[in-house]
């Protein structure tokens, strides 16, 4: 089927307005946020933007019985190329179908469709009471549907775990067109443990194994009261010691984030005006409960924490907080502005490691910079042991991008190395794929088991989260 | 002078297309899909500027889904003048994909004060022949051509003396920007923006030779004509001795300070300043009334506690909308390429203006006006669109 033909057969599927087939409408759907992105010309030979179940099998039927690859996307701010369509294929956009089915508040559940923005959703849930935890620093574009796909979480995965925790159930396209429900068929309970765990199987399946068109997730009463306490330490072997102090203590953090001193650094030259002290690392503790909890909990941080830091600092005062929390806040955007013609890249940007590895992690970050000759700057979630490298090169340099991607690689060996993973949150997609079979050893051939038994056409997002046949990918 | 796009290239190279922008676009928020996105116009530009997409018409048409409301420039982490790339693309493509009607328009007609005089009255016959009507209805025009409404029968030019001396003691000595919107279509304001500042103790000087901001020109990719038209304003206050500029219109206002050496002062501030030394007290007019902020007010000048204030002043009742500082959807020509997509922005903004209960819609962009106005007869609504000055014209007793 030509790309004409393909155009019409779509049409007649879908209102002529929700087929994009124009040369820049397919184009524009050519990136995501990756650093691979920039580099490739991954142009769908279609975008769809389906809005009904009926639609989204109708293209999945058709794909299926064409042997086109259908690339399920959402808002398209992933890191990986997951959401590209890196051998052509039918994009299907499904960011604008964001319907907030139903808020079951007697059940603390709610029925989203996938285009759900993250902080609309959260929104939306506020005027329950309600909240959905996990908490990407993307959370002003990234889709709940992409949030489940990639099993991602955020800032507040210490407490409140992954999106994986809060899936109650799935309606799910498979790719010959079925129609099937995960977690129970009319299942409005909150434990279920009937059957095998197909709703596990999708989450973080990066869109491998079918095309997720509702979710039913699991809601948290909101806490009503929150506090930031930030230390400066002069060592950055004391910042772990520091966090399993706060752990002995009894308290478990909403959040714990690092800057180390390349971070410091950046953030200062971002914004001279936020000032942080210029020491080897700096953590901040969010705590959240209720009033009195949260400012036990934070006195105690404050307690425990100023026997290995400088200073520590405790407020509850919004206006305070958010003056504590700026630095973190800016860090990821700040980093680019370590060299006056530096562009930050994401690439390498999440990979997770044990606790105890964290301190050791970092400075060998650090060195491998220096090897490779490419600024970096780190800071990440060191509650859970997820760091985010920012590698800062000038993209119009092809050496300097190469240095760059040898860079990365080693990263994610020290990763998998360390006993951690290449990928904390934000996913494998085409970037990571080739480290499949170091991470998973012989798991991988169950998990292409179940790609095949599923779709054994390969049409659902192709190259993507296995490893790619005979070599290294796209990369 | 707008920027050329290579000049431009560590700001889109800058762009991790981490969509942030997709949260606050409006044009985004009523298209839905990723063309629409503002991060896939800093795309564009980087591949027109790389030269990996030809410059055509298809970009031309996609680079004009932008209201240049800057919302997108106020939100971007990574701090990108998006606006500014849209409108160097446009710089580009006007030059590679030249549309002749366009440069007809905004070149020839429109940077001559007489010509634009004249042809607002050809426009004044058609209308009164309802050849838009018929333009419009057959398809022939686009839909936003019925938009400015019944054209008045004079240009506020006509009607203001170049100097109006302050009644009573001059404070202050100030040149009034008259822009093309207020001049053509809302010669009333111009009277009344000139009659308050008088009353205030202003000597208002309106110099018959102004010409237009080039805010047109910039937002259509004709941008190099500004530095010109900004001298030719420059020197037409000097010769008066004035380099101190008000203006009722924010989007003069903002291309005033961005493109020209003049001092502009923020209108509403000083209205207020101006109120409080008046000596006597304002009669508040029994009104509910909330506030459209402009773009060019608020995101390009981040002028909008003044106006709230200023309007706290003159009426008995403000009421805040919900999305006051979302853009009306106007965007200077972007409803004549776009109106669909406008009228979808525009009955949002309607949407939050009925739920205050407010009887009178004020924003201080006459542009936004007769967006707004178009918004309230088609939505048959029973409120009514005004400038600010006009409600302080009214608490000053002057009507």
């Amino acid at each position: 089927m030509n790309r004409l033909q393909l155009a019409a057969e779509l049409k007649k599927i879908l209102p002529a307005e929700r087929v994009l087939t124009g040369d820049l409408e397919r184009k524009v759907y050519s990136y995501d946020s990756s650093f691979m992105a920039r580099f490739r010309n991954f142009i769908p030979d279609a975008v769809v933007l389906p809005l009904s179940t009926a639609e989204v099998s109708a293209v999945t039927r058709l794909a299926s019985k064409s042997g086109i690859p259908v690339i399920p996307r959402g808002a398209g701010s992933g890191e990986t190329c997951g959401c590209l369509a890196v051998s052509g294929g039918i994009v299907m956009d499904l960011s604008s179908w964001d319907t907030v089915e139903e808020v079951d508040v007697a059940n603390m559940q709610v029925f989203v469709r996938p285009g759900v923005v993250h902080y609309k959703l959260n929104e939306h849930l506020a005027g329950y009471g309600l909240f959905f935890p996990p908490d990407p620093g993307s959370t002003r574009m990234c889709t709940i549907g992409g949030m489940v796909a990639n099993n991602s979480s955020g800032l507040r995965a210490v407490k409140y775990g992954t999106t994986e925790q809060y899936v109650l159930g799935l309606e799910v396209v498979l790719p010959d067109g079925r129609v099937i429900n995960t977690g129970g068929v009319n299942c409005r309970a909150l434990k279920n443990v009937s059957g095998l765990n197909l709703t596990k199987l999708f989450v973080g399946s990066e869109g491998i194994l079918g095309i997720i068109t509702m979710i039913r997730l699991r809601v948290w009463p909101k806490p009503k009261a929150r506090g930031i306490a930030m230390a400066v330490f002069d060592d950055l072997e004391k910042a772990p010691a520091a966090v399993l102090e706060v752990y002995r203590s009894g308290i478990l953090p909403s959040g714990i984030e690092v800057l180390d001193s390349s971070a410091i650094k950046a953030v200062n030259m971002y914004n001279p005006e936020i000032n942080l002290p210029d020491r080897e690392a700096i953590l901040i503790f969010e705590v959240d409960g209720n009033p009195a909890g949260v400012e036990w909990e934070g006195r105690k941080i404050a307690e425990v924490v100023g026997k290995l830091a400088v200073s520590v600092e405790w407020a509850t005062d919004p206006k305070r907080m958010a003056e504590l929390w700026r630095g973190r806040s800016v860090v990821a955007v700040a980093a680019a502005r370590l060299r006056p013609d530096g562009s930050r890249i994401f690439a390498g940007e999440d990979i997770s490691v044990p606790l105890s590895k964290v301190t050791e992690t970092l400075r060998r970050i650090k060195e491998l910079g220096k090897e490779y000759g490419v600024t970096v700057v780190n800071y990440g979630h060191i509650g859970d042991g997820n760091i985010h490298t920012a590698p800062v090169i000038n993209l119009d340099r092809p050496e300097e991008v190469e240095r760059a991607n040898r860079l990365v690689d080693a990263i994610h060996k020290l990763a998998i190395k360390t006993g951690g993973s290449t990928t904390g949150e934000h996913g494998v997609g085409a970037v990571r794929n080739q480290y499949a079979r170091d991470e998973h050893g012989e798991a991988v051939e169950i998990m292409k088991k179940i790609k095949q038994a599923l779709d054994p056409g390969n049409i659902m997002n192709p190259g993507k989260l296995l490893p790619p046949e005979g070599g290294r990918g796209f990369a | 002078m707008p920027e050329e796009l290579l000049d431009l290239k560590d700001l889109y190279l800058r762009c991790v297309r981490c969509g942030q922008c997709r949260s606050v676009c409006p044009v985004f928020e009523e298209v839905r899909n990723e063309m629409a996105a503002p991060r896939s116009k800093v795309f564009l530009a980087h591949m027109l500027a790389n030269g990996e997409i030809k410059a055509s018409k298809e970009a031309v048409s996609k680079l004009s889904l932008c209201l240049l409301c800057r919302a997108c420039t106020r939100e971007c982490p990574s701090a990108i003048p998006v606006h500014s790339l849209v409108m160097a693309a446009r710089f580009l493509l006007a030059r590679r994909v030249p549309s002749p009607v366009k440069k007809l328009v905004l070149r020839r007609i429109w940077t001559r004060p007489s010509l634009l005089a004249l042809s607002v009255e050809i426009f004044r016959s058609c209308q009164k022949l309802r050849l838009f009507d018929i333009g419009i209805s057959s398809r022939l025009l686009p839909p936003g051509f019925s938009l400015p409404g019944k054209l008045p029968d004079h240009v506020a030019q006509d009607l203001i003396p170049d100097v109006t001396p302050a009644a009573g003691k001059t404070k202050l000595r100030i040149g009034y920007f008259l822009g093309c919107s207020t001049n053509l279509f809302f010669p009333q304001i111009g009277q009344i923006t000139s009659a308050v500042l008088s009353r205030l103790g202003c000597e208002v000087v309106l110099p018959k030779d102004l010409k237009c901001c080039g805010l047109p020109m910039l937002d259509n990719g004709e941008g190099d004509l500004v530095g010109t038209l900004m001298s030719a304003n420059q020197d037409a206050f000097r010769r008066f001795g004035v380099d101190t500029v008000v203006t009722d219109c924010a989007s003069c206002a903002a291309a005033l300070k961005e493109h020209s050496t003049l001092k502009v002062l923020d209108f509403s501030g000083l209205l207020i300043d101006l109120v409080k030394s008046y000596g006597r007290d304002l009669k508040k007019i029994q009104k509910i009334v909330t506030y459209h902020d402009p773009c060019h007010l608020s995101r390009a000048l981040g002028i909008t506690d003044e106006p709230r204030e200023l309007l706290r002043l003159t009426c008995s009742e403000f009421r805040e909308m919900p999305g006051a500082s979302g853009c009306c959807g106007g965007g200077g020509t972007f409803v004549l390429y776009n109106y669909n997509i406008s009228m979808g922005i525009l009955n949002k903004k309607m949407s939050s203006v009925k739920e205050t209960g407010a009887e009178a819609v004020a924003t201080y962009c006459p542009t936004c006006i007769m967006q707004l106005r178009h918004g309230i007869t088609k939505n048959k609504m029973d409120i009514a669109a005004v400038h600010p000055i006009q409600l302080l014209y009214q608490s000053l007793c002057l009507n």
